[in-house]
């Protein structure tokens, strides 16, 4: 058992660091019916433009640039931290005005496009940033190792995992316990009723798929000092991002935070005991889950089962 | 019992389709000398990712190959003809490196083909290439089974593969650090083939191994394998983790401080996955064909010689995958200036135990290429982090060179069956 604990303790923090990844991606489902196969590409660009803001080319060289250079790195990091997901959340809106021709046709449409989008992306990257691996700067306070449960971890993974809970109860309140939250959740319930009492159902699409897009960005930041920087880190997301949302329930919040956790646990205990079966758990799980139960932990039952 | 009635009119058209039909799609063989003359230029395909997790390093490869047929098209070409490249992106995918080798070959008109960083990729083009005879040169993908069991008559494989670095370090290894040694194992043909030549000379030098732990491919989190690690405390770790997978473990294992203790032992270290990254992502020993930083006579002159070529790439020094690239493209062009005909088989012939000296090769021993394997067996370095430099280029210390046959893959020519002449299909390209 005191050898499991550390693993325990791992797994939670994963499944964590896996809410942050599942959570623009479930929002933008939740919402809009959209499955945002860009997701992973915004999740590199959030974390590319955090690798300029931070402080590299383009601006590096120059009088601007030197300044900036000179700040300190917790400044710039932080600065990153909010403005990249801006960007990102910028480009999503880009995204979601290319989609509306696709809204109420085949979801085969919006599949395409996004997947589109995501080559465009990519590419776009290669050519801005180039296709060699990067290295984003974090301050030294979060850098390095500790010792916890006698055992080393990463002060960076608790960092990660930390702000991960913050970012999940942040959304969760802005979801719970604001006006514009409400309005969200009532255009996944019914969009035409919302129309109908007045909200323009565009604009609010239109900040969805930005915010959404936004949190892919803000994972990509967080994400990437983990898992390394390159133009197709993305790939890497948007199968475990759709594997939580079918698991934890399309279009549930709390199920998402839930199965983000499971998948964590499933894959840092196995990691432990059946390393070589450890990505593979996070599928047997799916498995399992949708062979009892196809609407996932927390999805609503269609109207053909009442 | 029908009788058929052949009118001659119908028979002299059938033998004139026929006979039109044997000029285009008869035997390979006759196509090709058709299809070759003496002014057109030699065509080299190259079949190098552009994209997916070796796009980089691919990028690196084809400036290598450039760079040699520049020099070659700079002095009149080869054999009076010019040189001409054709690159299509083989994605890092298998599948798309066999559509590649088909459409370089049969639509492309490539007389030889050029490149590969994944082994995966490289094995699928090989089998392309020797149905149609083509010379293919896989450059820099280091998995033992190119040179084994997946060995070809056409194929000639130019880096060192995972038993050649293992032959160098393990020994040593168990001398300086202790017995006790943990695998950690990408979990496919090349993590697997790495970790049985390290287990096997493991027990030829007297270590154990403790416990192997499988890693899949896409493992972005190591943290798991990186717990047992610590909860078995062993005195090495040898690591056959390879691409994007190895790039995540190596910021993980920085981040934990962890490269110090226990030892790794990593495979081969490609420049492209590592320059420009912070000096602490580099841990333990790891292997390499060449360094820029060598201090052997040409290097300078080839480092110089990459800089003015490729003034506005971000790599500013020459690393092993450009290296391997250019090297096999100046020696098959050689090859064929030797032959003095672009023939397939006369070309192998000059390449098959073609042997390269340390002066021509910029590396501390004599190289050649093994007739029974055709890999080409050369001088293997071990470096380290090179933690004392104010360069930010100069990451790498080299600890030692060993010579080929102290690292030879000796498994490899057990496993390699080359295709006769005979089986191999000849052309003139």
């Amino acid at each position: 058992m005191i050898q499991l604990l550390p693993h325990i303790f791992n797994g939670l923090t994963l499944g964590l660091l896996f809410a942050l990844i599942a959570l623009g991606f479930t929002l933008i489902v939740g919402v809009m019916e959209v499955i945002n196969l860009a997701h992973g590409s915004l999740f590199a660009l959030g974390a590319y433009f955090a690798l300029t803001l931070i402080g590299v080319d383009p601006i590096a060289d120059t009088a601007v640039g030197r300044w900036w250079l000179d700040q300190a790195i917790e400044i710039r990091y932080l600065t990153a931290l909010v403005f990249a997901p801006l960007l990102a959340g910028l480009v999503g809106m880009i995204l979601e005005i290319c989609l509306r021709p696709t809204y109420g046709k085949a979801p085969l449409y919006g599949l395409l496009l996004t997947f589109g989008a995501a080559l465009v992306i990519e590419e776009a990257i290669r050519v801005v940033w180039g296709s060699g691996e990067q290295y984003l700067q974090i301050p030294p306070a979060i850098n390095g190792a500790t010792i916890f449960l006698g055992t080393i971890f990463s002060k960076y993974k608790f960092f990660a995992a930390a702000f991960s809970a913050l970012a999940v109860i942040g959304v969760w309140l802005f979801l719970e316990k604001t006006k514009y939250g409400a309005i969200i959740k009532a255009g996944a319930h019914d969009s035409e009723m919302v129309r109908a009492l007045g909200y323009d159902l565009t604009k609010l699409r239109l900040f969805v798929f930005g915010f959404g897009a936004a949190l892919a960005g803000l994972a990509g930041i967080i994400m990437v000092p983990i898992w390394g920087l390159r133009p197709h880190v993305g790939i890497d997301v948007v199968i475990p991002a759709f594997l939580i949302i079918a698991l934890g329930g399309v279009g549930s919040f709390e199920g998402a935070i839930v199965a983000s956790l499971l998948v964590g646990l499933a894959v840092g205990i196995t990691g432990a005991y059946a390393s070589a079966w450890s990505m593979m758990s996070m599928y047997i799980l799916l498995i399992l889950v949708l062979g009892f139960r196809a609407r996932g932990l927390f999805g609503k039952a269609s109207a053909l089962e009442n | 019992m029908s009788k058929t009635n052949i009118s001659r009119r119908r028979l002299l058209t059938t033998a004139a389709a026929l006979g039109g039909g044997a000029v285009f799609f008869g035997p390979w063989k006759h196509n090709r000398v058709y299809a070759a003359g003496t002014d057109k230029p030699i065509k080299i395909g190259i079949t190098s990712d552009a994209s997916g997790q070796y796009a980089n390093s691919g990028a690196s490869d084809r400036r290598g190959m450039g760079m040699a047929i520049a020099e070659f098209n700079d002095k009149g070409g080869v054999l009076g003809r010019k040189i001409e490249t054709v690159h299509i992106d083989t994605e890092t995918t298998p599948a798309t490196g066999s559509r590649v080798a088909e459409r370089m070959i049969t639509r492309e008109d490539a007389g030889f083909l050029i490149g590969a960083v994944s082994s995966g990729v490289a094995n699928a083009i090989s089998q392309v290439a020797q149905k149609y005879g083509v010379i293919y040169l896989n450059t820099n993908s280091s998995s033992p089974t190119e040179s084994g069991k997946n060995c070809h008559r056409v194929k000639f494989v130019w880096d060192g593969n995972g038993s050649n670095f293992a032959q160098a370090a393990v020994k040593n290894a168990i001398e300086a650090y202790g017995d006790k040694w943990m695998l950690l194992t990408n979990d496919y043909g090349w993590g697997h083939d790495t970790a049985n030549a390290t287990k096997k000379l493991l027990a030829k030098y007297g270590g154990s191994v403790e416990d192997e732990i499988l890693v899949p491919q896409g493992t972005r989190d190591f943290s798991s394998a990186l717990l047992k690690l610590q909860q078995a405390s062993p005195n090495v770790v040898a690591a056959a983790v390879g691409g994007d997978d190895q790039k995540a473990m190596r910021q993980q294992v920085a981040q934990l401080g962890m490269g110090q203790a226990p030892a790794w032992i990593n495979n081969q270290q490609d420049w492209p996955d590592v320059y420009g990254l912070p000096i602490e992502n580099l841990f333990g020993v790891f292997g390499t064909t060449w360094y820029y930083n060598l201090d052997l006579p040409g290097v300078d002159d080839f480092v110089k010689r990459y800089q003015a070529m490729y003034t506005d790439t971000k790599m500013r020094v020459p690393g092993n995958v450009f290296y391997n690239g250019y090297m096999a493209t100046k020696n098959l062009l050689q090859a064929i200036e030797r032959a003095g005909t672009t023939n397939n088989i006369a070309v192998i012939k000059q390449l098959e135990g073609h042997k390269m000296s340390a002066e021509e090769r910029m590396q501390h021993h004599d190289a050649y290429i093994d007739p029974a394997t055709h890999q080409v067996q050369q001088t293997i370095y071990l470096a380290t982090a090179n933690t004392g430099t104010k360069d930010s280029d100069d990451m790498f210390k080299i600890l030692s060179n060993s010579a080929p046959e102290d690292v030879q893959d000796l498994g490899a020519q057990d496993s390699c069956k080359l295709e006769s002449y005979e089986e191999t299909a000849t052309f003139d390209a």
